[in-house]
């Protein structure tokens, strides 16, 4: 009996902690293993970011003649990043992805919840449902493009629904006026990305113990008390994967909103990625448009650590 | 402080009746244990005492008060999960707090409350311990606070102690036990390990296929099981169970065990008892009121199998029907292959209808 009792308070006294040396040990095979893919991954993101930065500092273009390894002759004394700082329409174009972002994701995030949410309980039809409400996701995005283009058309199934309610004419030309275009990107993204925040959000939301939430139940906590206090503290893990999926991925937004508007009407639409796409094909100023992309890369990633060591913080004080 | 009632409680889960017509009175302040196997309706007895799931029909009332409507956080119920249910992302003090401050109790009184719940339980020291890396015996405690911090009238307990290991299950015992002591609420506690209901219970509650067998204290269920299921679920081993006609002889009423032999004469009483049956009957006793005797005056068993534990040897005596136990010291000279002869100690032999399979009793 007193062996247990000693166990026990042994138990309750020590953290567990793994040796250092053994540790290292670890670390020096764990480095071994992954050396052949991290040789891989020299060749594939770290060349081609040298060469990037290298044609970064030139005014090389595929249409000087010269081979990309010759580019010093053009050498620009960094006019590339001293332009950057002073152009206007990337600027706009950074805001206007930020805009994008700013309204998606949130969106996004809380319809994908509230879905979960439904989706955790048993209703009626509820395999239909979920069939019907993951079918966005698995449309090509090109083809979304189309579809949202067709729908925002003046004299598309849009303005004939509006028509139908209104009773009046309704001949909104949404994709030709800056604001309502930029309204019906956002909307195309919402609706194909939220079902992938759904799915996540119901992985996270089916994880949470069941038994929890009914002793919070017996503890008198009423359903929103529940929600906060015990759901959205165990699905935050999986928040932050989702969110942090839809924020990178919603930066890269291009394909379904090119279709729709190619960035217009002027630049109203034009994000980010489109931007880089019209300089890489239409004015092929690659020296620039390297210029560009590798201080998009810097930011994010200065960005991308600042969040997880918050993150890395934010845990160690629930800890 | 509550006494519980239950009426006529019945549960179906569509065609399946996981409970049938239980009627049980568990009186204030009360250590109630619901034994029984696994899918006896136990835990939903529980589950229905604490608002979990809706009775199909009857009645559950907390003194006198009918529970029917009342949803589980307005029972004023304390229930500790089978896992103990701890919110691991929360430290022990917001664990404690919980309950209080979902009722929106001013932070002064939560402060108090949670400094004497803690001080009671032992757990002032660890109060500010993340709750997802504390060993078994500490959760057990925070789930016990958490809920009696609400002060419930009653206390629930679902398995709490079938996920830890055997050492461990004797040092909780007794600290559940004491803790009853301290808090002198009503508690029902739902358990398969009849040594857990044995040991804590003021009374047990034997249950099998959603229908009450027996209520009693721990000795009176073990002493003088009601039917056939109880007899042989509690003790360990269960009571011997010998199927036989009742026979008249020289020396007083006899059963006849046909290839066994006949038993000893049984006790007046018991003998009255049996002479107003009908067909046949079980005879029962329990395997350490066994003891060896001389030829003739018991039955005559060969030794199949010889099963030391310890401190007592259980034997093993002859195949199917007639297969018997008997327990002994551990000095027992006995081995696979001799003949014993056994008898039971004329007081505790029990008699069962073997048609209804109900104890046959005195008076």
């Amino acid at each position: 009996m007193s062996a247990v009792t000693a166990t026990i308070s042994e138990d309750v006294m020590k953290t567990v902690q793994a040796k250092p040396a053994l540790r290292h040990e670890g670390a020096k095979l764990g480095f071994r293993l992954t050396l052949p893919a991290q040789i891989l991954v020299l060749f594939i993101a770290v060349f081609p970011l040298l060469m990037q930065l290298y044609i970064s500092l030139t005014d090389w273009s595929p249409l000087s003649g010269l081979g990309w390894w010759n580019a010093w002759s053009l050498w620009n004394n960094f006019a590339n990043y001293t332009d950057l700082a002073v152009d206007a329409r990337f600027w706009s174009a950074l805001k206007r992805t930020a805009i994008v972002m700013i309204v998606c994701v949130p969106v996004e995030f809380l319809l994908g919840l509230a879905l979960a949410t439904l989706f955790a309980d048993e209703f009626p039809g509820k395999r239909i449902f979920y069939s019907i409400l993951l079918m966005p996701m698995m449309v090509v995005p090109a083809v979304a493009g189309y579809m949202f283009f067709m729908l925002f058309q003046s004299g598309g199934p849009l303005n004939d629904l509006l028509s139908a309610i209104s009773g009046m004419p309704v001949t909104i030309a949404w994709l030709s006026d800056p604001t309502l275009a930029l309204i019906a990107v956002m909307v195309a993204d919402i609706w194909q990305w939220t079902p992938l925040m759904f799915l996540i959000l119901l992985a996270g939301l089916v994880g949470v113990p069941e038994d929890q939430i009914k002793a919070a139940t017996l503890l008198g906590a009423n359903p929103w008390q529940r929600f906060v206090t015990i759901v959205l503290p165990k699905m935050r893990t999986i928040i932050i994967i989702a969110l942090a999926i839809r924020v990178i991925e919603n930066f890269k937004i291009f394909d379904t909103l090119y279709i729709m508007t190619g960035g217009g009407p002027g630049v109203a639409t034009e994000t980010i990625s489109v931007y880089i796409y019209k300089l890489t094909t239409q004015d092929l100023i690659w020296g620039y448009v390297a210029a560009i992309a590798l201080a998009i890369l810097i930011v994010l990633s200065i960005a991308a650590v600042f969040a997880m060591k918050r993150m890395a913080r934010a845990r160690e004080v629930t800890a | 402080m509550s006494a519980i009632h239950l009426q006529n409680l019945v549960k179906k889960f569509g065609d399946f009746t996981a409970l049938k017509t239980m009627d049980l009175a568990i009186a204030d302040g009360e250590f109630m244990a619901l034994l029984g196997p696994s899918g006896c309706g136990k835990s939903t007895t529980m589950n229905m005492i604490a608002g979990m799931e809706e009775p199909t029909s009857g009645k559950i009332l907390f003194a006198e008060r009918d529970m029917a409507g009342v949803p589980m956080g307005r029972r004023g119920v304390g229930f500790v999960f089978q896992n103990y249910a701890i919110f691991t992302h929360m430290t022990v003090r917001q664990n404690l707090a919980y309950g209080p401050k979902m009722r929106g109790a001013p932070k002064a009184e939560i402060d108090r409350r949670v400094g004497a719940i803690a001080e009671m339980l032992q757990l002032t020291p660890l109060l500010d311990r993340k709750a997802d890396r504390l060993s078994v015996n500490i959760l057990q405690r925070v789930a016990i606070g958490r809920s009696a911090i609400m002060e419930p009238a009653i206390f629930l307990l679902d398995e709490p102690l079938s996920n830890v290991d055997a050492a461990f299950r004797a040092v909780m015992r007794t600290e559940l036990k004491q803790l009853q002591r301290q808090f002198r609420q009503t508690m029902v506690y739902v358990t398969h390990d009849q040594l857990e209901a044995m040991t804590m219970a003021d009374r047990i509650a034997v249950m099998d296929h959603g229908v009450l067998q027996q209520v009693g204290t721990p000795l009176e269920v073990y002493n003088n099981p009601a039917n056939v299921f109880v007899a042989r679920f509690i003790g360990a081993p269960g009571m011997n169970l010998l199927k036989g006609k009742p026979a008249e002889s020289d020396r007083g009423l006899v059963i006849d065990l046909g290839t066994l032999g006949v038993t000893p004469p049984l006790p007046a009483e018991i003998a009255a008892a049996v002479r107003g049956t009908q067909g046949d009957v079980l005879y029962g006793f329990r395997p350490e009121q066994a003891a060896l005797v001389k030829r003739g005056q018991g039955l005559s068993l060969p030794v199949t199998f010889v099963e030391r534990i310890g401190a007592r040897t259980i034997v093993h005596l002859g195949q199917g029907e007639g297969a018997v136990k008997a327990v002994f010291g551990n000095d027992v000279g006995l081995a696979i292959g001799q003949t014993a002869v056994v008898a039971p100690a004329a007081q505790s032999v029990r008699v069962f209808d073997a048609a209804t399979g109900l104890a046959v009793r005195a008076g």
